[in-house]
């Protein structure tokens, strides 16, 4: 991998064979910010039918997903992990949603750090936070200490209205020193699995640092070792055929199975727009997320950059990984503080420099 | 479905609808803006004094109440079940309503048949009829009585009290006319939205709207009759006691398949004629237009059937009086002189306006007219034998005082009313002539802004008189 990125590093110039051989890999496609791509799907549509399904009632019929893999995987009987999944869910610690791919869906997808002045009390800061959870523009938010207070996110359709609504507003808040915005330019790792901007054979693949389930199931006790594996199980990357049981899906709902099954198939697997993702509330577990924000120097080209960023993606310690564009900073990476070697990683992002 | 007959427990089950004990609301939302919010802020708001049960199995509490995972887990019985959730899990939800012994289930969800999900729809359907659980719907928008303080749906306000029980196969459209009641005093009994009707029939509720105590006039708008036998059968045994109107929409060449995609009505192979049969049969007064349909239900709502033509228009403004007269023409109901009617009245009537006057019919008082006039005038016909209707008609020039002759007219209405002669009234003008109409229709007297509103209004009372007398017989 390394020989080969040197071997494209020194053909690499603007206007040669090389420059398109690279964009294979690496050239987006017009992705649709500010527009729909053709052959969207809509969130209601039939196609989506098997994930609607399985969302809406997975609370009470566990047994939408694939409960023949899942035993096989975990070890467990089909009634223990029924019997869990009822438990996680009820106490809010697991929960079914999707990812969708935004700018395809006609978003962009930016993030924003926001610092605030120094000297500004706790009390000030929760105020903030309070704000931002009740601003419906913002649809992502995580309170941080450090250089940054807090990262948030949104998508939108023109990045004038997130600048009027959302970080003038924020910008206009005496105590913030400054807001950078970060639009996303890959999205490569959200909870843990890759999305349709990781490499395309790692796409759907879910990460997990050697041990840090271990750990995990170590340091709390609301979820054992076998919560964790079930969990990893249901996110584990599989064809999406075996990902739910879709006579069950048919049962519930009275739609034909096979029709669900390729409607979704088409949309997870074929367009790659939508992952179906098992949310892990790692607040409620006691875990931190300890975010790496990457800025590389401007002589570094964007194929290096980018290349930098699934680099990272490779460490699966790593349950986020962006990469940003037009922006101050370039990548952002998130581990857990708690079942992670965080100085091991910080070594290993220091040693690009 | 098809049906042949009203079903007797669709029937019997449908006070369910309309004054449930006790409603799962499945889908009840946290979050504003979403129908499963709105049904049960709906509720409280205009307050319904029954259990409120929020089934979600994503929330804890739902507008401060305790939620359900499932409507099994309810504790207590369950008169309703509200279904706003997606289409895909609306058959669990019919199963949970049938284990639960609900008894009616209403889906506002859409994304049935009219978008090619027929067969689903259909297969819903016969469950819920081999269980006997009466399913109003899908994709509708909801159901209510001011009489109740009962508003269940996505709807933002209740109508006024009043006589008309409008059924609505459009949701749309049932808001508009929920919307007019409030502006226009256009009294209501119940309303309640069909959608697809996949199961519960116009008919059974024509059915249920002859015995509501309240209901006076039951007024249908129609984008398809799946069941035209069941439909005719209904009204041919209501329209004795009550009127029954509809419009039907949907005929157009382009309408035909905006009937299908909106509600899946079926159309093809139907047309204009087709649907004037039925309503004949049906003893049904047909309404062509919005405004018509609106305008007849409240006058058949309100007054007595209309015996003969002999209707006698008592005007201050001439324009008004040909207006009138050539709309009568046009409805096939031509305006008879009143010396054809009561020669006597001729005489008796022309001591009440100026020489100038006329007392052809419209009788035109002129507009000099005072209240003495009117009331003078209006009393004559009323009390003549042979005058069958009195239709009134105010133009507000500068000497009329047009609430004085609006409080007369109110108060021969009310000494007279035990005659069972119809009251129509049309004043049209400006701000003083809008309350006149408000205060009237408050006071139980149709009264309309346009003389051609007010003559469909009469036409309709009389053809209701023909209706009566032939389905008596």
């Amino acid at each position: 991998m390394k020989e080969n990125n040197e071997k494209k590093q020194a053909e690499y110039i603007l206007g040669t064979d090389s420059q398109q051989e690279w964009k294979r890999d690496y050239f987006f496609d017009p992705r649709g910010v500010g527009f729909l791509e053709p052959g969207i799907v809509g969130l209601d549509d039939s196609k989506m039918s098997a994930y609607n399904v399985a969302k809406s009632s997975y609370q009470i019929h566990p047994e939408v997903f694939n409960m023949d893999y899942l035993t096989k995987a975990t070890g467990l009987s089909k009634d223990d992990i029924v019997k869990r999944m009822h438990r996680l869910y009820d106490e809010h610690l697991i929960m079914f949603v999707m990812n969708p791919a935004t700018q395809v869906y006609g978003w962009g997808l930016y993030y924003w750090f926001v610092k605030l002045k120094e000297g500004t009390t706790k009390e000030e800061k929760s105020k903030l936070s309070e704000w931002y959870q009740n601003k419906d523009d913002i649809c992502t938010g995580f309170e941080a200490k450090g250089d940054f207070d807090f990262f948030n996110g949104n998508h939108m359709r023109v990045l004038d209205n997130l600048i009027s609504s959302v970080i003038e507003p924020w910008k206009n808040n005496p105590e913030v020193e400054f807001a950078h915005i970060c639009p996303i330019r890959r999205d490569i790792r959200e909870s843990h699995i890759n999305m349709w901007d990781a490499r395309p054979d790692t796409y759907r693949q879910d990460y997990w640092g050697g041990n840090q389930l271990e750990k995990l199931a170590k340091m709390q006790n609301l979820m054992d070792l076998k919560d964790l594996k079930l969990f990893q199980a249901l996110n584990a990357k599989r064809p999406v055929e075996e990902y739910f049981d879709f006579e069950v899906l048919s049962r519930i709902s009275g739609l034909d199975p096979n029709d669900m099954k390729i409607g979704i198939k088409e949309i997870v697997e074929e367009k790659r727009i939508l992952v179906p993702v098992f949310f892990l509330n790692f607040m409620k577990l006691n875990l931190t997320n300890h975010m790496f924000v990457i800025r590389t120097f401007q002589n570094i080209p964007c194929y290096r950059k980018a290349q930098i960023a699934d680099e990272l993606s490779q460490i699966a310690d790593y349950n986020v990984v962006l990469e940003f564009s037009d922006s101050f900073y370039d990548i952002l990476v998130c581990a857990y503080n708690e079942i992670s070697d965080i100085n091991a990683l910080k070594e290993n992002i220091s040693s690009y420099a | 479905m098809k049906i042949n007959v009203p079903r007797k427990y669709v029937i019997d089950n449908l006070k369910y609808a309309l004054n449930p004990a006790s409603i799962a609301v499945v889908g009840a939302s946290r979050y504003d803006g979403k129908v499963g919010y709105k049904v049960i802020e709906g509720l409280n708001k205009w307050g319904y004094k029954g259990t409120i049960y929020p089934v979600n199995p994503r929330a804890e509490k739902v507008h401060g109440l305790k939620a359900y995972k499932t409507i099994t887990e309810i504790p207590g019985p369950v008169d309703l079940v509200f279904v706003a959730v997606p289409a895909h899990l609306v058959k669990m939800i019919l199963e949970h309503a049938v284990t639960k012994k609900a008894k009616i289930a209403v889906i506002a969800t859409s994304a049935f048949k009219e978008i090619g999900r027929g067969v689903l729809q259909d297969e819903l359907t016969q469950y819920c009829r081999d269980n006997k659980l009466p399913l109003i719907g899908p994709n509708l928008v909801g159901m209510g009585s001011p009489y109740l303080n009962f508003n269940c749906g996505f709807i933002p306000y209740l109508p006024v009290e009043g006589p008309v029980a409008m059924i609505s196969q459009s949701g749309a459209n049932l808001l508009a006319a929920l919307g007019t009641s409030q502006m226009l005093n256009f009294g209501m009994s119940f309303f309640v939205g069909l959608g697809n009707k996949a199961d519960v029939d116009f008919s059974e509720f024509i059915a249920y709207g002859a015995e509501d105590k309240n209901t006076h006039c039951i007024s249908t708008y129609i984008e398809g009759l799946d069941c035209p036998e069941a439909f005719m059968q209904a009204c041919q045994s209501v329209v004795p006691k009550k009127p029954v109107v509809a419009i039907k929409v949907g005929g157009s060449q382009i309408g035909v398949k905006a009937a299908f995609a909106h509600t899946a009505s079926e159309n093809e192979g139907t047309n204009d004629a087709h649907y004037d049969e039925i309503f004949e049969k049906a003893g049904v007064i047909r309404a062509t237009t919005w405004q018509e349909f609106l305008d007849v239900s409240l006058a058949l709502g309100l007054q007595p059937p209309l015996k003969s033509d002999n209707v006698v228009m008592i005007t201050n403004g001439g324009g008004s009086g040909l207006l009138s007269c050539d709309h009568f023409e046009r409805m096939n109901m031509p305006m008879r002189e009143l010396k054809d009617i009561s020669p006597q009245l001729v005489d008796r009537i022309r001591a009440y306006m100026p020489m100038f006057g006329s007392p052809l019919n419209p009788v035109d008082i002129s507009g000099t007219a005072s209240p003495k006039n009117y009331k003078g005038a209006i009393t004559q016909a009323v009390r003549d034998p042979k005058v069958d209707a009195i239709y009134g008609s105010i133009c507000p020039t500068s000497v009329t005082d047009v609430s004085a002759v609006t409080n007369i007219y109110i108060d021969i209405y009310d000494t007279y009313k035990y005659l069972g002669k119809p009251f129509i009234m049309e004043a049209q003008g400006g701000e003083e002539c809008n309350e006149a109409i408000m205060k009237l229709r408050k006071h139980g007297i149709p009264a309309y802004p346009t003389p051609e509103q007010a003559v469909n209004a009469i036409v309709a009372l009389r053809k209701y008189g023909k209706i009566k007398e032939k389905f008596n017989k």
